[in-house]
């Protein structure tokens, strides 16, 4: 039989990714050439390419995903299925006195580790993502000042990668980067490529899913105009509603029952919850509003984290046993909901392409 | 002075068959012409156009064929001598005022000339005007030579005046577009003076009202002039036989099928075998003329292009005279002995005389045949329809396409008649989906945006060129306004009618003769009909991006985006390169990821060549015009644009 030749580029990213609805726009395959684009939070192809291995493909975080080379590369052991990933340790955290106040999320963790990165140099710039009424606008930020106004949980789904794509083009080094689950997944295959992209630090957020963004500003012009929001939350259980403060101080309150209808679909395929594949990933703390989660994974984030506490930029203390367990009781939930959908659609470890590749006895643990 | 004005009786010259029409209708004297541009029909009013002063005539281009006939039908009314000049499917825009025309009659000697283009070699349809002459019953004439369309042109004049009818012209590409030698008449000198006259009696065909009322009587008159009509086409000296008394078969053909058959006739060498009889006047058919020849035989086959006009009228009358001349065997369309699409040509009669009288005849062996085929389809070259280098319709479509896909809801346009039509194919960015008649694309975008109500969510857009605005598109943009259509309507506009050769158009400021005229904006008329109007240079991609994407946004009602850009072409770009382009080799990415031969594959423009030595892009510097849009879509910014000073 005729062997049929492999391609691992555009192509397959239609017909693998795009088509059966799992991209969820984060931008990894935009900006490198002028046939991905974005626009209004979705990924579209212009033209079809040709070229047979491509950095679309490469990129992807939702196409030939090998879970164990990953590990492997960022943390030099295989992939274990924890339900958190691979870390050192785990804090609740938030600004330090030497953060002025701003309008943060919950403890102001992400942006205080940013200011401090910046500030200190450890990273030339960063990308994070701002947002215009609800459309989220990602932005490279080199001045520590800026890192403020990018504050706060966006929910819609971003291409924020775009940017890293442009500054890494540009030739810039020593960059950060925030993202969720499926933009620090591609991130690190940027990192681990064979000419791997300059990523300083990358910390990443927890998502359970995001909100498509097209879908979101109609459903909310119901009670609001965009512009006139000045922070969503959606805190966490048992409440099940997602919060709109308003500019005039008012608070508007959905059901999250109406808001799951506009989730991507390609979230219910992602079965990472707090960025597995960080430096450091955040996210919030059940009980403690004004409090994060913090896991430190890797060595050179340990390294900011221990000064920014030093220097008076970071507060943490330790986890409280209760809240580390339903953490992960929710992102092993998380994880073994995505497998078994992924895998009972013959996404995972198939013959052809396939959006996962880990190891069967692990899949097999995981998803009973 | 101009070829076509020496005054010599008996001057031979090379004449196009269009120009042979003008040197026809100048020997009539023809004091009015009018037309809208169309291919193969243009240069007939173009050449009139640039004597019109030295013969004292008054030539337009009018806002579309309807009006052009209107136009010219008001000069035979005044008494004048007139000629309106049209491609095959401009016919169907003028029949509506053709229909009733009949009716009312003529007075001053008009022709309607209609150029048809079998095989569509410029057209989106290979339609049939000479229908039109058997539907509304008018007298159809079609030239089988040069000098014919010379000669005829000028009697049809005559014989429109002793009907006081309408006569139609019908050529074709190959009369049109080919040239023969045409032997001159005499320049006649014109004093006719215009005046209207309506005050006599009201059936009097001179001096009474001109109407298509009371319809039964104008109907019986106009049917009397067919009659008339089929007397005098007995005696034509533009029906001719040639070939034996009695042949084994007859052709009956016209036009310049006329001439393939001669030459099939010729190659077989059965000059002693088949006769031609070739006929000027098609419709009303000479009755006794063609029965005298279809007596003299068994066998009958009709040549001729497209459908099968010809051929039903004679099989008629064969029927009809049966009981004298016995029935007959025939050959043609419905036999299937020749195609009815496309050109004719002689390979087709020779073969369709091979068959029937038994003759073996291939013109090269069956093995040369083959492997010719087989060579032209491996080694040639495949060469798409494209878009001029510098053309701005490549870089509209380049912002059409890329917003339609970027809003990712399906979008599609609804194409219209114009270079802009090959938008269809790759040069374009196969972003038309629908292509029809002039005016079309908006009619079907306005229903388009109407579907809503049946759950579709799919933007839509028209796009028409500047003339096809005027011409057809306003009643389908009052529609889309009036009616609330959600559509975006993107004029195309370059500055004149590009496609038939820059004939000005109603948004110019001066007219086919060089006069300075009033410009009717467009811009003005669009917002005047309720529409939201933006006017943009589509050589700035990303400002025609961003409007259209706007745009789609836009629920309120109907859109129009004037895209305003000379043609790379046209007189006024002609020439002036704004910039100097150039690929920095060292910049150029190639076929690598990030570019995959983005400027040669897919924007196509044809000033950009692939190096396939280097593995890099280059500027084709003898063609390029240097409009300076790749430099912008190159991802790398490796093509340099300088400006030229």
């Amino acid at each position: 039989m005729e062997e049929k030749k492999l391609t691992r580029g555009q192509q397959e990213v239609r017909e693998k990714v795009i088509s059966l609805g799992l991209c969820t726009g984060c931008g990894a395959c935009i900006n490198l050439c002028p046939y991905f684009r974005s626009h209004r939070g979705k990924t579209s192809i212009l033209f079809p390419c040709t070229v047979e291995n491509g950095r679309c493909f490469a990129f992807c975080p939702k196409i030939e995903v090998d879970l164990d080379n990953l590990s492997l590369s960022i943390f030099d052991q295989p992939y274990d299925g924890n339900a958190l990933g691979r870390y050192r340790s785990i804090f609740t955290a938030k600004a330090g006195e030497k953060i002025k106040s701003f309008e943060a999320q919950a403890g102001g963790t992400v942006s205080s580790l940013v200011y401090y990165a910046l500030t200190k140099g450890y990273i030339s710039g960063a990308v994070l993502t701002d947002r215009r009424g609800l459309e989220p606008i990602p932005r490279y930020v080199t001045n520590a000042e800026d890192v403020f106004s990018c504050s706060q949980s966006k929910y819609t789904a971003a291409p924020t990668l775009a940017v890293v794509n442009e500054v890494v083009e540009k030739g810039e080094v020593n960059i950060g980067v925030v993202g969720t689950p499926c933009q620090i997944l591609a991130l690190a295959q940027m990192k681990t490529r064979e000419k791997p992209y300059p990523i300083s630090l990358s910390i990443g957020l927890f998502c359970t899913w995001a909100i498509d963004f097209r879908l979101f500003e109609p459903f909310i012009s119901r009670w609001i105009q965009a512009s006139h929001i000045r922070k969503v939350d959606i805190p966490p259980p048992p409440a099940e509603i997602l919060q709109i403060f308003t500019s005039q101080g008012e608070k508007i309150e959905i059901p999250l029952s109406e808001i799951r209808p506009l989730v991507p679909k390609g979230c219910a395929y992602c079965m990472d919850m707090t960025s597995e594949f960080s430096d450091i990933s955040v996210g919030v703390l059940e009980g403690r509003p004004d409090m994060n989660t913090l896991i430190v994974r890797t060595e050179r984030g340990q390294k900011l984290v221990d000064e920014a506490i030093k220097e008076g930029y970071l507060i943490v203390s330790d986890m409280p046993k209760e809240n580390l367990e339903h953490l992960l009781w929710a992102a092993g939930n998380k994880k073994q909901r995505a497998l078994k959908r992924a895998s009972d659609e013959n996404l995972i470890n198939c013959e052809s392409l396939s959006y996962l590749r880990l190891k069967g006895e692990l899949l097999n643990q995981l998803t009973q | 002075m101009s070829h076509l004005l020496d005054p010599k009786a008996g001057a031979t010259y090379l004449l196009m068959g269009n120009e042979a029409i003008v040197r026809g209708a100048l020997e009539a004297g023809v004091n009015v012409a009018s037309g809208y541009p169309g291919t193969p029909s243009s240069e007939i009013i173009e050449n009139l156009s640039r004597i019109a002063k030295e013969r004292n005539i008054y030539v337009e281009w009018s806002v579309n064929e309807k009006v052009a006939l209107e136009v010219a039908a008001a000069a035979s009314f005044a008494g004048l001598r007139s000629l309106c000049a049209m491609k095959q499917n401009g016919v169907n825009v003028a029949s509506d005022f053709l229909l009733h025309l009949v009716y009312s009659g003529t007075r001053g000697g008009i022709v309607l000339v209609s150029c048809d283009d079998p095989g569509a070699l410029s057209s989106v349809n290979e339609g049939e005007s000479r229908y039109f002459a058997r539907q509304l019953e008018m007298p159809l004439l079609e030239p089988g030579n040069f000098q014919e369309a010379k000669d005829m042109t000028k009697w049809a004049f005559e014989l429109s005046e002793q009907l006081k009818q309408i006569v139609m012209l019908r050529s074709v590409t190959r009369m049109s577009h080919a040239s023969g030698n045409v032997s001159y008449g005499a320049l006649p000198e014109t004093k006719r003076k215009a005046e209207f006259k309506f005050k006599g009696f009201i059936l009097d065909p001179e001096e009474g009202i001109i109407t298509s009322a009371p319809v039964e009587w104008r109907h019986k008159e106009q049917q009397d002039k067919i009659r008339k009509a089929k007397e005098i086409f007995e005696e034509s000296p533009f029906n001719t036989y040639e070939g034996p008394d009695k042949p084994e078969l007859l052709i009956i053909t016209s036009s310049a099928c006329y001439l393939y058959s001669k030459e099939a006739v010729e190659v077989l060498n059965v000059q002693d075998r088949v006769g031609i009889l070739k006929l000027g006047t098609t419709w009303p058919l000479p009755p006794k003329l063609v029965t005298h020849y279809l007596a003299r035989t068994e066998q009958v086959m009709i040549v001729e292009e497209v459908i099968p006009f010809m051929e039903e009228n004679v099989k008629v009358l064969a029927a009809e005279k049966a009981g004298e001349i016995g029935a007959k065997k025939f050959f043609g369309k419905n036999e299937g002995v020749l195609p009815s699409v496309g050109e004719m040509n002689p390979d087709f009669v020779i073969s369709a005389i091979s068959s029937i009288l038994g003759i073996d005849y291939s013109p090269v062996s069956k093995e040369y045949d083959q492997s010719a085929k087989l060579s032209a389809f491996v080694h040639a070259p495949a060469r798409d329809q494209v878009f001029c280098p510098g053309c701005p319709h490549r870089a509209s479509f380049f912002a059409i396409r890329r917003a339609i896909e970027l809003d990712g809801r399906n979008g599609f346009v609804c194409g219209d008649i114009g270079c802009y039509t090959m938008a269809v194919r790759p040069t374009g960015f196969e972003t038309l989906k629908t292509v029809h008649s002039m005016g079309s694309g908006m009619g079907l975008a306005s229903g388009f945006g109407k579907l809503g109500l049946f759950g579709m969510d799919q933007p839509t857009f028209a796009v028409c060129g500047d003339s096809t605005f005027y011409h057809a598109v306003i009643p389908a943009l009052i529609n889309a306004v009036h009616n609330k259509s959600n559509v975006t309507l993107v004029i195309l506009d370059n500055g004149g009618t590009a496609m038939t050769g820059f004939q000005p158009h109603p948004g110019q400021d001066f007219n086919v003769m060089g006069e300075s005229m009033p410009a009717i904006d467009m811009a003005r008329i669009c917002e005047a009909i309720g529409a939201r109007v933006e006017k943009r240079n589509p050589l700035d991609l990303e400002d025609t991006l961003h409007t259209l994407l706007e745009m789609m946004e836009d629920k309120n009602g109907v859109k129009v985006l004037i895209l305003s850009q000379y043609c790379a072409l046209s007189p006024q770009r002609r020439g002036k390169k704004d910039y100097e382009l150039s690929v920095d080799e060292t910049v150029c990415l190639g076929e690598e990821c990030g570019c995959g031969r983005f400027c040669t594959r897919i924007f196509r423009c044809p000033g950009l060549v692939w190096n396939k030595e280097k593995a890099k892009a280059e500027i084709d510097q003898v063609i390029c015009v240097g409009c300076g849009v790749c430099a912008d879509i190159c991802p790398r910014g490796a093509i340099k644009r300088k400006e030229v000073a």
